[in-house]
Formats: C-alpha cells, structure tokens, sequence
C-alpha cells in the first residue's frame, strides 16, 4: 500500500498542477477555514501573551476599584467581563471620600483617585477634541510602574496647579518634532504648563485599563475645580503594601467600602487576574465564533472538493478502467481517489496556515497587536484538512472503484 | 491441457424489448500456447469474447474456466488479482496513462502487485531494452509514435509474465509498417509460449496464428488450423459474405438464444441475406411482441 501512496500522492501532485485555477478554486473553502482558524487561535494567545506583559509591567498587585456592581464570584465569567463595561456607565460614581477610606484601609500603600474630564484642548491655535485629561495626584507613576522620560510629575503639596504631565503619543500628538516640555496649552479656559512626559506603556488590547499613551494627567484638585460636578472618579487605583497580600487586601477594601456606602454593593473591586480571566473569556467566546464560521467552510470546502473529485472520477473513468484491466483491485482504486482527495485538502491547509502567517504579519506591522503563533496549532491545522480530504473523498472514490471495468474501458 | 475452457457461454446486454444478444452459446477450448487470431465483421461479438476470456466481464450464462478452475464467478478483487498475475491486455487505442512516463506505465501492474519502486523500474527498463525502446523510456506516451505506442503496451502487457496476452485489434490504429513491427513482437512472444489471442479485421495477419476463428452474430461460425506463415486459406468465404439467416428462419420466429447454424456454402450475391445481417441485433426484442 504504502508503494503505491507515493504513486497516487506524485499522480495528485501533477493534477494539480495540470489545472492550478480549478484546483485553487476547489482548495478555497479549506484555505480560508484553515486560515481563520489559525488567525483567530494566534491571535488569542497574542492577546493572552500581551495582557500577561501588561500586568508585569503594571505589576500583578495593581487593585482596581470602579463604580457599580460586578459579579466577579459567578461561574459565568463572560457576563463579569460585560458588567465592567456595564459599571463605566454607573451614575453612582465614586468620589474622594472613598479614596481616604481606602487610603486608611490597613496592608494599602498608594491609592489614587482618577477621573475624567472633558472638553477641548487648545495648543497653539489648534482644538484638539479626542485626548482625555485625567485628574489625579502625584503618586500615580508609582502606581502604575512608570518613569517619566522627561521632565518631573507634578507633586502633591506643589503650589502651582496648572501644571500637567503628558502620555507619550499625546505628546508627539500636541507638540510634533519637538520636545513638549514648558510648552502650554489650555483646557477649559486654564492654561496649564507642561511639566513631564511619561515613558511609553505596554498596552494590552482588549485592556479594560484607559491607554494612558494618550491621556494628559493633571493635578485632582485642579480638576475637581475646573469640574462643575466636583470630578467624579471613574475608579481608583490601589498598591498594596506587599504584592503577597494583595487578595486580602481586596477583601478588606471591601468590607470597608461597604461601610462607607451604608451596605451599599455600587461599587467592584477586581485585580488584574480578573481583568485576564474577563479577557480569556472575551477571547474564547470570540475563538468559538470563528471556528463556528470556520467549520461552516471547511464544510464548504470538503463539498467542493467532493464534487471536483466526483468530477475527475467522470473525467477519467477510462483510467479507471484501464487501470482495472492492468489488475487495480477496488482498494486500490479507491486509495487512488482517495490520496487525491486528501493531497487537494492538505495542500489547501497548508496554504492556509501560510495565508495566516501572512495575516499575522500584516497585523503585527499595521496594528499593535502581537498574533503569536504556534506549531501545535499548525500542525492541528493540517491534521484537520488531512481529515476533511478524508471524509468528503470517500464517496467519489468508492464510486470510482463501483465503476464497471467493461464500462470504463469503452468510455471516451 | 486446455487453458481456456468456455462452455456454452451466452453474453446478453439489456433487458426486455432492448435485449442485445451478444454471444450465443460459444463453445471454445484454447491449449496453452496457441496463437488465436479471431476474426468476423464488427458487432458479431469478438470483443465481447475477448472481454469476458479476459474477465473484465462476466457470461450472462455458462462456464468459463482458465486453467483449469472455474473463474467467472469469482469476486471482482480476485478477478483483478488474476487480469494482474495471469492476462496482459493489449488495445487498439493503447491506453496508456498519458500523465505517466513509458517506464512507469509500463512499471504499473507491478506496482498493484506491491513491488517497490526501484525494482518495478528495473523490471520495466529490462523489459523496454527487449522491446527496443530503452532510449524512450523517460518521454511521454504523446511523444511516441503509433507503433511505439504499441510497443509500449505490449511490454506493459508483457511485465507480469502473464500465461495469456489478449490483443483487441492491436494493429487497428497503425499503418502497415508499424503493424508488422506489432505483430512480430507478438509471434517472438508466441514464440517464448505464451498463448495469444488476437482480434482483428485484417486477414494478412492470420499467417502468424496457429488457428483462426470466425465469428458472426456473436456465434463462432468456422474454425480453422493454420500454419504459422500461412493466411487463412478459407478466410474469405467465412468472413464477410456469409449467410447466416434466412427470411424463413425469421417468418418461422426463432428464438433470440437459438443456435446460429452456419452455413458454409459460399455466398450469393443476395439482397434479403444483406438485411437480414444487419436487422439481426434487433430481433429478439421485436419477437417478444
């Protein structure tokens, strides 16, 4: 058997390449299955790869408090993920008593309020509407791991308050080719001064964290006078004291910030281990969509393939018969049709994987995303369009072995 | 000892009013060895014949044994494996596989018996060296000519070493000089004692047979031994102008499995006989009414 498989897979091969449209159009199906999959699933863990990057550098202790309530203890973790988004949106915001009473939570080092405020920036003439000012103090570097590149945050006992620090896309944004620092530009009828620029941070997509490349940081008490509603916090970021107690830390913010709210749950306080678990469900339920999408194509491509078998096997039914005249026992024809088959679908995976290789280094160059992609995948890939040549071959090459010699041999 | 034995083998294609009979009860026994050049108009049933000797079809009835063992009733994997070990077929239009090479199509029945490729290869050169084609065996079967072509065949037919070679009209797509390039291959491997049987319209050809067989209307008609050099001296008497039918037998309502009686008397020029020939195939169905 295995003497004649190189026959059949050389006999395949020269098909193929005898009627390269027909056998490209035939493997079509299989390529963009093969290739969405693929795509999809190195995405997912690029993503993984990124969001687990991104909380080393924010490092793994950062706690989050936002308004409104999460479930983050229900089993289905997919709607925890939605009601992030849901507590954004939350009227009942939190405000600066509750940073103090985190603050005085015990096992907490740094908590800083954050907030956002609206409105266009003007700087040298021009509006800027789509860059986001965040109000907060001076220990948000430490919070967040960051450095500055240049220059100095604003301090907390600084008498000057129209100071501000810039993200590093904002700053090439607002000031291009230039170094922003000492430059002003106003906000909200205040002129603020630049002070620093923050080095750049590794963002992960599909973060549930601002990108703070592109926000300008000002000073929480310039803020809560420039805003009318006396700047409400969209969440409140907390460092424990050490990196081990962090979940008992959580607890006891809890606790405390229940007190403070009268019993009230309007607000959530999660980790960046929750923020990845959100994201991995996010991810799955996405990867489930598109291998839905893909199965329906490999289902598509398989039938093609059947039906161009199914024709080849009408094509060459003098073969067939000739072949049975020179002694081709049914098994034999049928390993014939059937290598065929599967040599069509996994040359279509094949170049699937490399359509998605390209895919992946498209995205890695136009977006931020890092697709990482691996060999199991690959290999799981290929196995899978092995198993789609099988399935939908079987029938054009039983069919072909049924063929009557006396018949086959007479065809023209 | 005879290595083809039919007995009382009928060939009937169709069914109900479109039943074609093809063979009519052929009694035939060929020894080992013997070179059989078939002949008769077409449509009078040698192909069938040769189809079912070389059990690529099947009798609708009788008994048909090749060496010895009953073989028309065998499963078609085990019919397979003896066209492989024991017939070599040999066809008017070639069929050889276009997308292969001479060496691999003559290399392929050795590969379905599942010998590894260096030696089939090996094999198949050898036997293209004997042929004369060794400086061929790289090219395309459409870079040959028609004889080569055939050549080609006949060594593909010839690699397994089979006990029989079939030749449905192995020269009928040649020109002469190429069919006596065929058909001395063919008598060199009659000559080594392998039996042969060889259909064809062309009379010149029966002098490298050992015997000759006519056939009309799917019956054997006339059958004769010749010597190896000698063109059948009653070749012309059985072959086209035979009556084989008389208006009477018509209007008596012969049966359709009716035995054919041969009637050897030389033919006259006779315009019922000619119709009657032709109108044969059409009969059984329109007796049934």
């Amino acid at each position: 058997m295995k003497i004649l498989a190189a026959n059949h897979t050389k006999t395949a091969l020269y098909g193929i390449r005898q009627s390269h449209w027909r056998s490209l159009l035939t493997m079509l199906g299989v390529i963009i299955g093969i290739s969405s999959v693929v795509t999809i699933v190195s995405l997912g863990e690029g993503i993984k790869h990124q969001i687990v990057g991104q909380i080393d550098n924010l490092g793994n202790n950062l706690i989050t408090v936002r308004p409104g309530s999460i479930q983050t203890n229900t089993t289905t973790g997919a709607l925890s993920f939605l009601n992030i988004f849901a507590g954004l949106n939350d009227s009942t915001l939190l405000n600066i008593q509750d940073v103090k009473t985190i603050q005085q939570t015990p096992g907490v080092r740094l908590a800083v309020p954050m907030s956002i405020i609206s409105g266009p920036i003007q700087s040298s003439g021009q509006l800027f509407d789509t860059i986001p000012v965040i109000g907060s103090t001076a220990d948000i570097p430490a919070v967040l791991n960051q450095t500055l590149q240049y220059g100095s945050f604003y301090s907390t006992n600084d008498s000057i308050t129209d100071s501000a620090v810039l993200g590093q896309n904002v700053a090439n944004e607002l000031y291009p080719g230039d170094s922003a620092l000492g430059h002003s530009f106003t906000f909200h009828g205040e002129s603020f001064v630049v002070r620093g620029v923050l080095n750049q941070f590794d963002i992960a997509p599909l973060s549930v964290d601002a990108d703070f490349n592109n926000v300008i940081f000002i000073p929480y008490s310039t803020a809560q006078q420039l805003d009318p509603n006396n700047a409400p916090l969209y969440e409140i970021l907390v460092k424990p004291s050490s990196s081990s107690s962090t979940n008992s830390v959580v607890s006891k913010i809890k606790s405390n910030l229940l007190l403070a709210h009268h019993g009230e749950q309007n607000f959530s306080v999660f980790t960046q281990t929750d923020e990845l678990t959100a994201a991995n469900h996010i991810l799955d339920l996405l990867t489930e969509l598109i291998s839905g999408i893909a199965a329906i194509s490999l289902l598509v491509g398989g039938i093609g393939i059947m039906n161009v078998m199914l024709v080849a096997v009408t094509e060459r039914t003098q073969e067939i018969g000739i072949r049975k005249a020179l002694g081709a026992t049914s098994r034999q024809i049928i390993n014939q049709f059937l290598t065929e088959a599967v040599v069509i679908s996994t040359y279509g995976g094949i170049l699937g994987i490399i359509v998605s290789v390209l895919i992946n280094l498209g995205l890695r160059i136009v977006t931020n995303l890092q697709p990482a992609l691996s060999w199991q995948v690959m290999l799981l890939a290929t196995a899978v369009s092995v198993i789609v040549g099988l399935v939908f071959g079987i029938m054009p090459a039983v069919k072909a072995a049924r063929k009557d010699p006396i018949d086959t041999l007479r065809y023209q | 000892m005879a290595i083809i034995e039919l007995h009382d083998v009928s060939k009937l294609y169709g069914f109900g009013d479109a039943t074609t009979l093809a063979l009519d009860e052929i009694n035939l026994s060929v020894e080992e060895g013997e070179f059989i050049a078939v002949m008769g108009p077409s449509g009078s049933g040698k192909s069938t014949l040769m189809n079912i000797i070389g059990l690529l079809d099947r009798p609708t009835y009788g008994s048909y044994s090749l060496s010895n063992r009953s073989v028309a009733k065998l499963r078609p994997n085990r019919q397979a494996r003896i066209r492989r070990d024991k017939i070599g077929f040999v066809f008017q239009s070639f069929n050889l596989l276009p997308n292969l090479s001479v060496i691999e199509n003559v290399a392929l029945p050795m590969a379905y018996k599942g010998m590894s490729s260096v030696r089939r290869l090996k094999l198949a050169s050898a036997m293209l060296g004997r042929i004369g084609l060794e400086d061929r065996q790289y090219f395309m079967p459409r870079q040959l000519s028609g004889g080569q072509t055939q050549s080609v065949a006949i060594a593909r037919a010839l690699i397994n070493n089979p006990s029989i070679i079939i030749a449905d009209e192995p020269t009928g797509n040649l020109d002469s000089d190429s069919s006596l390039l065929i058909m001395e291959l063919l008598s060199e491997i009659h000559a080594m004692g392998t039996t042969i049987l060889l259909v064809t319209h062309n009379s010149g050809l029966t002098r490298f047979a050992t015997r000759v067989v006519f056939m009309s209307d799917g019956a054997i008609v006339h059958e004769e031994l010749t010597n190896v050099g000698e063109i059948a001296p009653t070749f012309r008497r059985n072959s086209y102008g035979l009556t084989v039918k008389t208006v009477e037998d018509d209007l008596a309502g012969v049966s359709a499995l009716m035995k054919v009686i041969p009637d050897i008397t030389p033919a006259k020029p006779n315009k019922n006989k000619k119709s009657n020939r032709w109108n044969k195939k059409k009969q059984p169905g329109r007796r049934r009414k």
